[in-house]
């Protein structure tokens, strides 16, 4: 249950005493929450520059708010490219249902109905959370990966990539017109460099690159 | 009706053009009549004239014979009584019978052998036989006297030519009378006769002027004649046979009459006169017809112009005398009635369109009405019934009819059917109500929308206080806590959870109250534009007279139909132009100052798949103020004293439902434009946006 202790979720209201609330119910589950009053503040945070989802998130949007209603503000989420690691969750009242399923399929992660009954609400946020952590260190992963990719020399890039193909190092030397002798080498220094002890290791490795 | 009176023109010009062919061969034949009549008068009267001359003419001739027959007797008498008793004697009566006769050229005594014993010629002229001897006549006096011996009485002889001293000659007969004593023949008395003569003495006493008289041969040859011809042209002749003892002359009496002269004599004269006279009157008809012609092809005309009229009238109109009885009814009239002309005109005071039990009623009305001739034209609505039975709702307008005299002879109705009129109006007033229920239903949907959002934010937030103090109790409870503090966190979590529950019912509650007031969303349909205006515009014009609003609306050509609930997409219209005419009026009533437009154009956004069509409202009002539009969309937010606040919310509602934003602003030089997308149908259902990525 406490599995994620650093998840932060933003709570979009303009409502103050729904804000609070939530920020109770979510804090009784342990869950840190940041508040915004209104979708121009939050569209604010996060724009600013040097933003970034380092930790599981979630965000919880009002449908009707103001000038910039949830559905705005979802729209430019999107255009952001923050939801995979920022999931969605609209909170509606029963009149703006329609809105909501259509948001849904938009790529939201789901709607709640006011007032929300039990700990529905919570439990959606906690595996919304979830997914936003998947999506982090699958990110996380990503990018160590090309931090590795990119220590690689030139040559040694060449020779992974038809290790990767499934090659004899003897069909490799051929190939580079090097030594089979050279090519052990560099093959030895690409394991060590990408951190795998085995050419399978590598190819799921390059594969799990591929799906980022 | 046009065609009917077309077809009534070109019927009436070819039986004029038949008639004017037939009126003018008729004239012709009068004209030639007449002049047949006049010529055979003329030449009738010139025939009776010819008769008249002619048989003058022989009355004459018949005349002239007789005389020379009379003279010719008589001269004989006179010479039988000549006898030769002794020369000197016979020398002085026979001298002296010259001198009275003049007619006898020679008188001869001769023996029974013919020898001329005693001759005397006439003193007053040459002797005859001075160049021709007399002998050369001998047989012609033998022949003479041969017949005169056997006749045994006086003979004449042919008559013969004698040449004269003076170059001419004379064509002579000779008389030969034998003289008897006592049985005894003694001798012959022979006369000489000069035709010429003859005619002179014996016949020319009552011989006119003009007329000639010749003795002839039977072939035609002239011996002798006497007087002179006329100048005519034309000769007259009569001839008749002089016959003598021993020879028979012709008689040829001539004449020549002018025909030079047209009217002979004053009869012909007079007739042609006449027949002038006649002629003139007869033009003078003519002329005169032409006129009354010229004058009843006006009336045609105007009759055929007026019958046109009354024909394409719609208006039914009615005539009827001081009775009540109906004189006139129009085609017009007869439609709208279901009755023929002549049932109407033979139905006498109740007239048959009157519905039956108002027929008392009506009766005493237009008694009231005739009597009190003033209120007439203002006109009176009245319930006529139809052939059918069916009743229907009619405009009577009523005036006098005045005669050419200036008597007062009747009233002229125009009746308006206003059936047509009357069901417009109640169907203008039946979608005015529809859509003002649904005005209503609308706003009593968005309160409840209003209501149940407004209801859920605290509940919402009691249903999570109640749910966040549930799971921190669970949690106390899980750590362990003392007996009595356990027992009390128990108590608390009931509590807790009950507040969570009624927190929930409350929502339910509220769902179903709106669930029941907001109508089910419509399944979308595609409407034209146009109809969406069509449909606002009884209300809309109502309001706009009232207000003194013009108003205008456009729809480009180009617009595709749009993808709504109908029924709320005309509440937001209605409540936008009905917005902008309530902020005009401020404005000057005068001049273009209050003009409501509405438009609607289809709106190409590139890189989106959907289209759209913008409907703008734009009123040139007094503005919306920036404190006030702040506000503009919220619930319950109003500047007017009897508004609820809640028609902009609702309209925005409606808008975004579809997919569409609504957002205002200013017009040029004043007022607010108010404008709000539609999805258009053109893209199929699975294109149809499912998200509004709106650029508010």
């Amino acid at each position: 249950m406490n599995q994620l202790p650093n998840a932060t979720v933003y709570v979009i209201d303009d409502d103050a005493g729904v804000r609070d609330a939530l920020a109770w119910l979510l804090r009784s589950r342990r869950l840190l929450s940041e508040l915004f009053d209104s979708g121009e503040s939050f569209e604010a945070y996060i724009s600013r520059p040097g933003f970034e989802v380092r930790e599981p998130s979630c965000a919880l949007l009002d449908v009707r708010m103001g000038a910039l209603s949830g559905l705005a503000l979802f729209d430019r989420i999107v255009k952001r490219g923050l939801l995979p690691v920022m999931p969605v969750i609209f909170l509606t009242g029963h009149a703006d249902v329609p809105t909501a399923v259509d948001a849904v399929k938009g790529g939201a992660f789901d709607f709640c109905e006011k007032p929300f009954s039990d700990n529905a609400l919570v439990d959606r946020v906690e595996q919304a959370v979830a997914h936003s952590a998947a999506a982090l260190n699958e990110q996380r992963q990503g990018r160590q990966l090309q931090r590795r990719l990119a220590g690689l020399t030139e040559r040694e890039h060449e020779v992974m990539q038809r290790v990767v193909e499934g090659l004899s190092n003897k069909q490799v030397a051929d190939g580079l017109s090097i030594s089979v002798r050279t090519v052990e080498v560099h093959r030895a220094r690409v394991f060590e460099k990408m951190a795998v002890k085995s050419a399978v290791e590598l190819v799921n490795l390059l594969r799990g690159l591929d799906r980022v | 009706m046009a065609g009917l009176a077309e077809r009534g023109w070109q019927a009436l010009g070819r039986r004029f053009r038949g008639h004017l062919r037939s009126r003018w061969l008729l004239w012709t034949m009068l004209v030639l009549l007449l002049a047949a009549l006049l010529g055979l008068l003329v030449w009738l009267t010139g025939r009776y004239e010819a008769s008249a001359v002619q048989s003058r003419l022989d009355a004459e001739a018949l005349e002239v014979v007789s005389d020379l027959r009379n003279g010719l007797a008589r001269n004989m008498r006179q010479l039988q009584l000549l006898t030769p008793d002794k020369p000197g004697v016979w020398s002085a009566q026979s001298t002296e019978l010259l001198q009275q006769r003049r007619e006898i050229m020679r008188l001869e005594w001769r023996d029974p052998q013919l020898q001329t014993l005693f001759g005397q010629d006439a003193l007053t002229r040459a002797p005859v036989f001075s160049r021709t001897p007399r002998a050369q006549s001998a047989a012609d006096v033998s022949l003479a006297c041969s017949t005169a011996m056997r006749f045994d009485g006086a003979a004449y002889s042919n008559s013969y030519f004698v040449p004269q001293p003076d170059g001419l000659g004379l064509e002579l007969m000779d008389l030969c009378i034998p003289q008897t004593v006592s049985g005894r023949l003694i001798g012959f008395t022979v006369a000489t006769y000069a035709l010429s003569e003859m005619l002179v003495e014996l016949a020319s006493a009552q011989l006119p002027r003009g007329y000639a008289l010749a003795f002839t041969e039977a072939d035609g040859t002239r011996l002798a004649m006497h007087g002179q011809l006329g100048q005519g042209q034309k000769l007259y002749k009569a001839q008749l046979l002089l016959d003598l003892p021993g020879n028979t002359l012709v008689v040829r009496m001539e004449t020549r009459q002018g025909t030079a002269d047209l009217f002979p004599n004053p009869l012909s004269a007079l007739v042609s006169s006449m027949a002038l006279a006649l002629a003139l009157v007869l033009l003078l008809l003519v002329r005169d017809m032409r006129r009354r012609q010229k004058v009843e092809q006006d009336l045609a005309e105007a009759l055929a112009f007026r019958n046109a009229m009354e024909d394409s009238l719609s208006t039914g109109l009615r005539a009827r005398d001081l009775q009540g009885n109906i004189t006139y009814v129009n085609p017009a009239f007869c439609k709208m009635v279901g009755l023929q002309a002549e049932q109407l005109l033979q139905s006498g005071d109740q007239a048959p369109y009157w519905p039956p039990e108002m027929v008392a009623l009506y009766s005493r009305r237009q008694q009231d009405r005739y009597n009190n001739s003033a209120v007439l034209r203002a006109g009176h609505e009245s319930v006529f019934q139809r052939s059918d039975g069916t009743r229907f709702p009619v405009l009577i307008m009523e005036a006098p009819l005045i005669n050419a005299q200036g008597r007062h002879t009747g009233w002229m109705s125009a009746v308006l059917d206003i059936s047509e009129q009357r069901r417009n109006e109640d169907l203008s007033r039946a979608s005015q109500d529809r859509l003002q229920a649904t005005a209503r239903l609308a706003m009593v949907g968005e309160m409840a929308s209003l209501l149940s959002h407004e209801l859920n934010q605290p509940l919402a937030a009691i249903a999570s206080y109640a749910n966040g103090s549930v799971n921190l109790l669970q949690d106390a409870l899980q750590q362990g806590q003392s007996a009595d503090g356990a027992a009390l966190a128990v108590d608390l979590l009931t509590a807790l959870q009950r507040i969570s529950g009624q927190a929930e019912r409350a929502g339910k509650v509220i769902r179903s109250v709106h669930d029941f007031v907001r109508r089910r969303e419509q399944p979308r349909q595609a409407v034209a534009p146009q109809d969406l205006l069509d449909a606002i515009m009884p209300l809309v014009a109502l309001q706009a007279r009232k207000l003194a609003v013009q108003v205008i609306s456009t729809v480009a050509p180009d617009c595709p139909a749009v993808l709504c609930d109908r029924t709320m997409v005309e509440q937001v219209l209605l409540n936008l132009v009905r917005n902008g005419m309530q902020a005009m009026q401020g404005t000057p009533t005068r001049g273009a100052h209050r003009v409501l437009e509405l438009q609607v154009h289809a709106v190409h956004s590139e890189g989106e798949s959907v289209r759209w069509v913008e409907f703008s409202v734009s009123d040139l009002g007094h503005g919306i103020d920036p404190a006030v539009a702040q506000q503009l969309f919220t619930p319950f937010f109003t500047t007017k004293a009897e508004g609820m606040g809640l028609g902009l919310s609702l309209c925005r509602t409606v808008v975004e439902q579809h997919g569409g934003t609504l957002r205002f602003e200013s017009h040029r030089p004043q007022g607010t434009v108010f404008h709000f997308t539609l999805p258009a149908t053109a893209l199929s259902e699975a294109d149809r946006p499912t998200l509004a990525l709106s650029t508010a």
